[in-house]
């Protein structure tokens, strides 16, 4: 089975995918989290919901070095604590108004964030990176099984190896759900343009065998 | 030129956020669409028998089709918008107004059911969106590896406020935008464009303007 979920990394997004000032969506195990790059390039995850009214941060924007939510505009520094309430402009917030920030590591390109801090750093691909992120509706055993199951590494349990277009690739498979699966696509770092648009366009293919019922039934 | 509108119309919008991002100055005729049904009544039906909007009049033309709407005012303010700079680019921004009407029957059709009242098949229409949804992100990825951050050329044209309205505005037809990065950075290419306008639902990027609370505080 997976890893426990709250000490293990999930990795949320690629680096090239949230640009600085931008904040986006994802999906712990644990649940939703906005994910943000501060104007100086720091990546921060916090629980997507804002202390005061609830509404999710990923639909906030990033000014400078915070975050701050679309509804009232109370900021959120990285540490997690509030520094502004707009309709309070005198008022220090209180230290206890505080929005949950999660682990966050950036590494080869890819975004990873954990609930709570893991024993061990998120894994590394040589050799491979990022090429892009789809959205499978389809269980992680599902994909597993059409990647043909046999090639993926016993050893870490982190990734299935696919072929698309021809060429090796790995895929790091983290459920969201029943159903969702997110799938990250690392491919050769000497690969043309051309060929990432092959893979790109393969990747699609294999998800639409993904989310064909499988023959034998649904299996999950 | 009078545009026949509707606040929370996408295709409304299209027209005003070219007519915006173009200095072209419009003169606006809101239409009573919901409740009031207005672009069903007579005087309407007279200029479009469609009873769709937006409607175009200038002088003695009356445009009814978004797109056809978007290549005139291009056309007549800013061709580059037109993006006819290669026979392939032309083809693309071709290919992209057609495809924007999947987005509006398939999204828009799902945000008229969750938002106006509309009818129809809610759960086949999402589905139908997110497919649309899908193919938007595959091209702009591989607009991405080949360094274009828009969907028929590395700068905006027609083809991107055609689409842009009814896929900002999916999750009002409860269709999630979480899953497509490259359409997010998209669409925060174009709301980062000078002189972009808002509408319900798509708001401008405050990250670019400044810190309301810093500057009282000076």
């Amino acid at each position: 089975m997976s890893m426990p979920a709250t000490a293990w990394w999930t990795p949320v997004a690629l680096s090239a995918d949230v640009p600085p000032r931008m904040v986006i969506p994802a999906t712990l195990p644990v649940g939703p989290i906005a994910v943000w790059r501060s104007q100086s390039g720091q990546v921060t995850a916090n629980h997507d919901r804002c202390p005061h009214r609830g509404m999710r941060l990923s639909h906030g924007f990033v000014r400078g070095e915070k975050l701050s939510c679309i509804y009232h505009g109370w900021s959120f520094g990285k540490e997690g604590g509030c520094t502004a309430i707009p309709a309070h402009p005198k008022v220090t917030p209180p230290a206890s108004i505080h929005c949950g920030v999660m682990p966050t590591v950036e590494q080869d390109g890819l975004i990873w964030v954990a609930s709570a801090q893991p024993d061990t750093a998120p894994p590394v691909f040589d050799q491979y990176q990022p090429l892009r992120m789809l959205n499978f509706c389809a269980c992680i055993d599902r994909i597993k099984t059409v990647c043909d199951a046999s090639s993926r590494d016993p050893a870490t349990d982190t990734y299935v190896t696919a072929t698309l277009a021809g060429f090796v690739t790995r895929l790091i498979v983290t459920p969201l759900n029943e159903t969702e699966t997110n799938v990250f696509i690392l491919v050769s770092p000497d690969l043309s343009t051309d060929q990432k648009i092959a893979i790109s366009r393969a990747a699609e293919v294999l998800r639409n065998l993904c989310e064909r019922p499988s023959p034998e039934g649904q299996q999950t | 030129m009078k545009l026949y509108d509707y606040v929370l119309s996408p295709s409304c919008y299209k027209v005003r956020l070219l007519a915006a991002l173009t200095d072209t100055t419009l003169t606006l005729r809101p239409v009573d669409f919901h409740p009031g049904k207005e672009h069903q009544s007579p005087e309407l039906l007279t200029l479009n028998p469609a009873g769709s909007i937006p409607i175009l009049e200038d002088g003695l033309l009356v445009l009814t089709e978004s797109s056809a709407i978007l290549t005139f005012i291009a056309a007549q303010n800013a061709p580059q918008w037109l993006g006819q700079d290669t026979p392939q680019m032309a083809a693309y921004v071709q290919q992209w107004l057609s495809f924007s009407h999947r987005l509006t029957t398939t999204l828009g059709s799902a945000r008229l059911i969750e938002m106006l009242h509309g009818h129809g098949d809610l759960a086949a229409l999402q589905h139908q969106g997110i497919a649309a949804l899908r193919e938007l992100e595959a091209a702009l990825v591989q607009q991405h590896m080949k360094g274009a951050t828009y969907l028929a050329a590395d700068r905006m044209t027609i083809a991107d406020i055609a689409c842009f309205p009814y896929a900002a505005l999916a999750p009002d037809g409860s269709v999630s935008l979480d899953p497509y990065p490259k359409i997010r950075l998209w669409m925060r290419a174009i709301r980062a464009q000078p002189g972009f306008i808002e509408m319900p639902g798509i708001h401008r990027l405050h990250e670019l303007s400044n810190d309301p609370l810093e500057t009282t505080n000076q």
